[in-house]
């Protein structure tokens, strides 16, 4: 940490930028099958996800920084996710929530079915499970939090 | 009668008829003014060497349910639209799935898989080593390849 001229500033203000956007994480409405369920549930007011500083769901890519891609992408479903995360502003993150979305998951030897929504659009956390409780979703929001204010462990 | 039915009773005592496909429309036509007003459920079945395809009637009155069976060699079948309109996107959808041609349908094309896709999905004979790939255009039309750099 430098003393005296502006660098000190300078990284104290990335800090209080990096705190402020992690704190108020706008995620898209975007959910494709039964992971949506419980990404509903996260929202609602048993686990409210707005205590840890992640705001109510938006319906438009443009007023939004976070997709958590709940459910199954089928192949005719990728090119149109594809154009709501382009539609979305930076800066801008990805959730893969469900084990569809992370590798096909059942329906892995389908024909129709996307072997991961990484292909499509860059992920930044995945969140396993078939489905993921609500409270893994949780952590996952939290741990991508983390990740916005540059403390993960990798 | 002027047409040939093979009645039988299914495993849950439901009424099924098996006719042949160019008397399909009479019966059909002879069961809805029966009373059997509403087309629940169109499906097929494929057995290799034939398709047959299933019609599931409802009585909305009486609630009694039949089931009418007929079956087809080289993917044809007339089409039902005339008779109950809820066969439009069904019959679609077995087209898409299974490549059955309706003749007579208004607007037969696929419901589910983009335009362009190759092959029928649901047949025994479609080949799923052949991976398709969907991009859209700039006009947001979809198109489909086989070359995996090109789309997902």
């Amino acid at each position: 940490m430098k003393t005296g001229d502006s660098g000190f500033i300078t990284t104290t203000m990335d800090k209080a930028m990096e705190w402020a956007r992690s704190n108020s994480i706008w995620p898209l409405t975007f959910g494709l099958a039964c992971c949506a369920i419980e990404m509903m549930a996260v929202q609602a007011s048993r686990l409210d996800v707005s205590r840890f500083g992640s705001e109510v769901f938006r319906n438009s890519p443009r007023q939004s920084d976070l997709m958590i891609v709940s459910g199954t992408v089928t192949k005719k479903m990728a090119p149109r996710l594809r154009r709501l995360y382009d539609e979305m502003p930076y800066p801008k993150y990805v959730i893969a929530m469900g084990v569809c979305v992370i590798q096909g998951g059942p329906y892995n030897q389908g024909y129709s079915v996307v072997l991961g929504v990484d292909r499509v659009v860059p992920v930044d956390v995945y969140v396993p499970g078939c489905p993921p409780t609500p409270e893994a979703l949780t952590n996952g929001i939290i741990l991508l939090q983390k990740k916005i204010r540059n403390e993960t462990e990798r | 009668m002027a047409y040939e039915v093979k009645e039988e009773k299914s495993k849950d005592g439901r009424k099924v008829m098996r006719i042949e496909r160019d008397h399909l429309l009479e019966l059909l036509k002879d069961m809805k003014n029966d009373g059997f007003d509403s087309l629940s459920l169109l499906t097929c079945v494929d057995y290799r060497d034939r398709i047959e395809v299933v019609y599931h009637l409802t009585n909305s009155k009486t609630e009694e349910m039949l089931v009418v069976k007929s079956e087809t060699r080289d993917s044809r079948m007339p089409s039902v639209t005339s008779l109950y309109e809820s066969a439009n996107w069904d019959e679609r959808e077995q087209y898409d799935m299974m490549g059955v041609v309706f003749e007579g349908h208004p607007n037969l094309k696929r419901i589910l898989l983009p335009e362009g896709w190759v092959g029928h999905p649901l047949r025994k004979d479609y080949d799923l080593s052949k991976v398709q790939y969907v991009n859209m255009d700039d006009e947001g039309n979809d198109y489909v390849s086989f070359d995996p750099g090109d789309g997902w």
